[in-house]
């Protein structure tokens, strides 16, 4: 604990010296450190991934199956996410008194040690925004001005590059107090002393915290522990899948609901049109997929549907292109966006007019949307208006 | 150089590289864009700093004054883990981000959970130092406490 006043009273600013607590020590902070890079680790690959299946102009892209590679992504990335804020906040507090340090008088070790500081505070600084920021997003949440997903992007690499800069820093002593008992107190202040809980429990105890923090909030993303997930941030919706955005946000009610509907298909100057009666004319197949969303939640249903091959073929289109998908929407980020070639061809790639065998409700995307296997949420097209084939 | 120092330097180099990378992205972004993150970026520190870490000690020195023998380590790992999964479900609790058009999103009563959630840990918690102190008894060690 902390000695507070000192002589003289009035308010001091503290010394490392003043923080007595053995458990705010190196043995502590490097063992639940690790525990924390690893989860970093998994969110900054996971991250990564999902980055790509996201962008327009992705550097690699997901295969078609198995069809649960990007629904495991996302829920890995957002789980790991959460499961470092115990670690992080742990890890914090064992290294609090450190803050307090006077700096050196030597201008060569002040040097040295600014530049630490500097990479410390780089970390934290990243480290609790990618965290908040994230687990704001999933509960969307959105109390600033930035652009999150690209701004999330670019910390992330000040967040992993300050880790390791960290990490180098502070290797010897970390090789040492792993390699001794987690109780030797060779790198201790001198005014530590033993407490109630013992360090083994500590470090237990932030892995358990963790834990406890996955458990309750992966309902979204997997079934079983949808009933103990007492902070899952989706469940329910329309045919028992949530949803993201309602069709009257996206003010596409009009519309979807017209009788003059039609969605318009098209390669080069061969166009064609369909009401929804003669889409569901067209020989329909199903397919357990689920719908994953960037934001870590997902669920699996039962989406019935045209292939989006045969429907190439009612315009003559040749394998290999990719294709565009234009939403009734006015507007919006997501309004367009471009099914690479692979995801388009693939069987289980279809235009689904049903869910769960109801008709697809309106904010599932009536009359039609896109379903198809390992694409983020947000590129499952909802509300189909026009479906073009990209020949440039 | 010795091999450890290599590493270590590699190491910074390629931290050096990569925080660059995020940094010019950052940039890339705008000034608005950066200057909105930049607050975020300070508010999450000093949010810590001066107030999650100050009002931590406060606590524990408060339950350690009201509670003194009857804080056990069980009790401790249990406070860890109420505190620090409460802080995560924050954006849920508030449901800030709910939506009158979207029954699916943010649809729990979290608050309740929450009490749920405290409850079964607490109950965890006691019985299981109640457990550990008549192991204790049982073999007739002595109390570590200070």
């Amino acid at each position: 604990m902390v000695r507070r006043t000192r002589e003289g009273g009035g308010l001091v600013i503290p010394t490392p010296g003043d923080f007595t607590s053995r458990l705010r020590s190196p043995a502590v902070a490097a063992r639940v450190g690790v525990l924390l890079a690893i989860s970093f680790c998994l969110c900054l690959v996971t991250g990564l991934i999902s980055h790509e299946a996201q962008s327009a102009d992705p550097v690699f892209v997901l295969p078609t199956s198995p069809v649960w590679l990007y629904r495991l992504n996302q829920g890995l990335h957002v789980t790991s996410g959460i499961a470092a804020v115990p670690l992080l906040l742990v890890k914090l507090w064992s290294v609090f008194p450190k803050l307090f340090a006077r700096p050196p008088k030597k201008v060569k070790e002040l040097i040295v040690e600014a530049l630490e500081r500097g990479s410390i505070a780089a970390l934290v600084s990243t480290s609790i925004f990618m965290l908040a920021s994230g687990l704001a997003n999933a509960a969307q949440w959105y109390p600033w001005d930035f652009r999150f997903r690209a701004t999330h992007y670019a910390i992330a690499w000040i967040a992993v590059g300050s880790m390791i800069i960290h990490i180098a820093i502070k290797l010897p002593i970390i090789a040492d107090v792993l390699r001794a008992d987690i109780d030797s107190d060779t790198h201790d202040r001198e005014t530590s002393k033993p407490s109630l809980l013992t360090r083994r429990n500590l470090v237990g105890g932030a892995a358990l915290a963790s834990a406890v923090a996955v458990v309750a909030s992966a309902g979204s993303s997997v079934p079983w522990l949808r009933k103990v997930s007492v902070f899952g941030v989706r469940d329910g919706g329309p045919a028992g899948i949530p949803i993201n955005k309602s069709a009257r946000a996206a003010n596409v009610v009009a519309s979807a609901l017209s009788d003059d509907y039609r969605l318009q298909v098209q390669y080069l100057d061969q166009s064609v049109e369909f009401s929804r009666k003669q889409l569901l004319d067209l020989p329909q197949h199903n397919y357990e997929l689920p719908v994953a969303c960037v934001e870590g939640w997902s669920a699996s249903g039962l989406w019935t549907g045209i292939r989006m091959s045969d429907l190439l073929d009612e315009v003559g289109a040749p394998r290999g292109h990719d294709v565009r998908i234009e939403s009734l929407q006015a507007s919006g980020h997501y309004r367009v966006t471009t099914l690479p070639a692979h995801f388009a061809e693939d069987d289980q790639a279809l235009l689904a007019l049903s869910l769960n065998g109801e008709p697809l409700s309106l904010d599932h995307g009536y009359p039609c949307r896109l379903m198809v296997p390992n694409r983020p949420g947000v590129l499952q097209t909802k509300w189909v208006g026009r479906i073009e084939v990209v020949t440039t | 150089m010795t091999t450890v120092r290599v590493i270590r330097t590699v190491l910074v180099l390629a931290g050096l590289g990569l925080a660059s990378i995020g940094a010019l992205r950052l940039f890339d972004l705008g000034w608005a864009n950066f200057v909105a993150a930049a607050v975020w970026l300070g508010a999450g520190v000093v949010l810590h700093d001066a107030v999650i870490a100050p009002l931590t000690i406060l606590i524990a020195l408060g339950l350690a004054r009201v509670l003194g023998a009857r804080l056990s380590g069980a009790l401790m790992v249990g406070l860890i883990v109420i505190g620090t999964v409460s802080i995560a479900a924050i954006p849920v609790l508030g449901r800030f981000g709910a939506r009158l058009d979207n029954p699916s999103l943010l649809p729990r009563n979290y608050v309740a959970g929450w009490l749920v959630f405290v409850a079964v840990v607490l109950v965890v918690a006691i019985v299981a130092g109640r457990w550990a102190q008549r192991e204790k008894g049982h073999s007739g060690g002595a109390d570590p406490r200070r």
